[in-house]
């Protein structure tokens, strides 16, 4: 009998499968192909594979959680009403989501050309800090400094991730290396400045910029911040743009086979480049919105692990751009409710950390798609297209 | 025989998640400890129930130093009034406000705040909470920003500790040489620094003290290994005395101490801001004392002055002074021991001053 696994390989992450490959049996035709329902399961499978991993995580996190004495429903319960149905909670959901949405997208773009930014981190801090700082300087501008702002941080970020793209494709140096010890480097660029130059005065010696001017502060309306727009259109921009466009092509090409993408006149270390200017630019960009939408000024502590989280939505999303939007969504809930859900039962709130870690193990090893599927299973794994290439 | 593995896989999950769903409580676990305490913060908006409410900065309440010793003066404080408290561990920075606003929504009667990263997130809360009262720890509200009456920032004169600290080394240093191994280069710190090494020249002019900053941001207060590298690198410049003040980063020098030849007879160390001897039995080797500030009681004390009516200022000064000397009480001779007392007694008294400014 024929089957998909037969087929070649796909892009890494493509919940929305394209047309099957004449070799395979029709959905829902006759024969031995499996009927309606089970076609379509095995078309979206990788969401299967979340959905089923989402669900055994959310199992193991009950058993943990009624170990402590808790019942799990009300405690799920009290996390999705905290970060939903609250006066705030959802404007502040969505405001979570955010700079997830973006890191996360800092994450696929390089993973689409077989490259593991681990960088996000570095480039959301300068990209944070650099915005803060223009902010401040052209206030005078009013609601222009929001652009300005914008602008910077992205240019800080683009440029931070633009330089483990030159030493990859100059040096052949790792970019994985190269953007580990870049996010030190950027931790103590980022420490000096804001211990140093670029420390309020009037901050009683905490470490922390001068407040942005009110103009330049990024608005809330209608409980939706306007940051979360700005991520979900870049999202869909990213997904349009590797799905339709020639650079997309390009994108998924080098990622596929970087020799093959050579021979056949691709400028691979072009595409390193703008995929890792890419990367950087939106990392950038969400340590910018961050500043002008929440924080309102630099401070270390901006950057939580967001850098990192990235690699969490990115692997949920299966490097597909548009995932990363319910992806950063959930981890958005789950941290927004971990807080109410102390409040209200005493649970430490790192069982959010908890679930979301147990759902990337399951996601990121195909054992789970593969005891499912069997012999049906894609042949996917966001992570391994990463490495050895 | 497909159809059976789904089926199995299928009923596995459904048992899961039944099993997990049978008994539990409705989930509160906090209490105010003593009984005839409110069993929930229902009743908070009462004027008889009295509540107590406490945020961490992004740290834990069993983290041996800051939030630890907030939390345990907090908790001493709502039980002995019969009342109720909660905490909120935070987790994100920019969740202070959010996490706040869970306690001012049930009108929790005091709310506490401690680190100094929350001092904007709780001037704001006190502005928009009036029946609210806020106890800010480690916090200097600006009096020009801040107009309300119901909050207070308690602060330490964590020079006095580091004073009489850097005195006692002083004292007893043979080869006139000390180190500080440092956390965050930030007012706290700095004050604890600089009142050790005015202590230390005060008891001894010849005496010289290196000191080190960790350097970094993220993790300056949670880094034991530099620490102990850089606890090694004193004691190998001839330092025979090591303050280690920065939370898990000095805990790193002290443990280091702790290990090198001749720790207690030869080589000392002394901890930071709660009696290490408990905290860090691990430094017992070389623990001659701490340096400390009385966070529980100084937060007791407010907790039980906010019952009767505004604080006094947007700033409450607590204690700070010397842990006992523990198994060392026999090491260190009586005339460092009444020469250290009187200093002591003489900051507390306000007639010697450190002449520490920042």
């Amino acid at each position: 009998m024929p089957h998909p696994s037969a087929r070649p390989e796909r892009e890494p992450a493509e919940p929305v499968t394209p047309p099957a490959p004449p070799d395979s049996p029709a959905p829902g035709g006759p024969g031995d192909g499996p009927g309606g329902l089970l076609a379509a399961i095995f078309r979206y499978q990788s969401v299967v594979v979340i959905l089923v991993a989402l669900l055994g995580a959310m199992a193991i996190g009950a058993a943990l959680i009624r170990y402590q004495g808790v019942n799990p429903w009300y405690a799920y319960e009290t996390i999705f009403k905290q970060a939903l149905f609250t006066s705030d909670g959802l404007t502040r959901t969505l405001a979570k989501t955010t700079p997830l949405i973006l890191t996360g997208l800092a994450v696929v773009l390089p993973l689409r050309v077989g490259l593991f930014n681990i960088g996000g981190q570095g480039q959301f801090l300068l990209g944070a800090i650099a915005a803060a700082w223009a902010a401040y300087q052209t206030s005078a501008l009013g609601v222009l400094a929001i652009v300005v702002g914008v602008v910077v941080g992205i240019l800080f970020g683009a440029m931070v991730g633009s330089i483990a793209a030159i030493l990859k494709t100059w040096r052949g140096v790792h970019e994985v290396i190269t953007t580990i010890m870049l996010n030190n480097i950027a931790a103590g660029i980022v420490w000096w400045l804001v211990t140093g130059p670029f420390q309020a005065p009037n901050a009683g010696g905490i470490p922390q910029t001068h407040e942005i001017g009110e103009a330049a502060r990024i608005p809330t309306v209608a409980g939706i911040p306007l940051g979360f727009g700005v991520a979900v259109v870049l999202a869909l921009v990213c997904a349009w743009m590797l799905k339709r466009t020639t650079l997309g092509f390009r994108f998924d090409t080098v990622g596929k086979n970087r020799h093959a993408a050579g021979y056949a006149g691709i400028p691979i270390n072009r595409v390193i480049l703008l995929a890792m200017v890419f990367a950087g630019g939106l990392a950038g960009l969400a340590g910018a919105l961050e500043v002008h939408g929440v924080m309102h000024h630099f401070e270390p502590a901006i950057a939580g692990t967001l850098g990192f989280d990235g690699i969490t939505i990115a692997l949920l999303a299966r490097s597909n751009p548009l995932w990363t939007i319910p992806a950063g969504f959930l981890v958005g809930i789950l941290r927004t409710g971990a807080a109410g859900l102390q409040f209200a039962t005493g649970i430490a709130p790192e069982i959010v950390d908890l679930l979301l870690a147990i759902t990337l193990l399951l996601v990121s090893i195909p054992v789970l798609g593969r005891w499912i599927f069997r012999s049906r299973a894609h042949k996917v794994s966001a992570a391994s297209t990463s490495w050895g290439s | 025989m497909k159809a059976k593995r789904y089926l199995v896989a299928g009923t596995a999950a459904a048992l899961a998640i039944g099993l997990s769903a049978c008994g539990g409580s409705t989930g509160n676990s906090s209490s105010g400890g003593a009984s005839g305490a409110p069993a929930d913060d229902s009743q908070c908006s009462q004027t008889t129930v009295f509540c107590v409410g406490l945020v961490t900065d992004t740290g834990k309440v069993d983290d041996k130093s800051f939030n630890q010793s907030a939390h345990e003066g907090a908790k001493k404080a709502a039980a002995a009034s019969n009342g109720y408290y909660k905490y909120i561990e935070t987790q994100d920075a920019k969740d202070y406000a959010a996490n706040i606003k869970q306690f001012t929504d049930k009108h929790y009667d005091v709310v506490i705040t401690v680190g100094f990263m929350m001092t904007d997130a709780t001037a704001a809360a006190a502005a928009a909470n009036s029946t609210t009262k806020f106890i800010g720890v480690d916090q200097a509200f600006d009096k020009t920003k801040v107009t309300v009456k119901n909050v207070t920032g308690l602060l330490f004169p964590e020079d006095q500790a580091g004073y009489g600290a850097g005195y006692l080394a002083g004292l007893m240093t043979k080869t006139n040489k000390l180190g500080q191994v440092l956390g965050l280069e930030i007012p706290p710190v700095q004050k604890y620094a600089k009142g050790f090494e005015a202590g230390a020249k005060a008891a001894n002019p010849a005496v010289t003290v290196s000191t080190v900053y960790h350097p970094a941001g993220d993790n300056a207060f949670n880094d034991p290994t530099w620490g102990a590298a850089e606890a090694k690198k004193a004691l190998d410049q001839g330092a025979d005395f090591v303050f280690g003040a920065g939370g898990n980063t000095g805990n790193g020098a002290l443990q280091e101490v702790a290990k090198a030849s001749g720790a207690g007879d030869t080589v000392f160390c002394i901890g930071v801001d709660t009696d290490q001897w408990d905290t860090v039995p691990a430094a017992q080797k070389c623990l001659i004392t701490s340096a400390t500030k009385l966070i529980s009681a100084g937060v007791t004390d407010l907790v039980e002055k906010s019952k009767d009516n505004d604080f006094g200022g947007l700033v409450s000064m607590g204690k700070a002074g010397l842990a006992p000397y523990h198994a060392f009480d026999a090491k260190v001779p009586d005339t460092v021991k009444s020469k250290v007392s009187d200093i002591v007694k003489q900051m507390e008294a306000g007639t010697l001053k450190t002449g520490v400014t920042l």
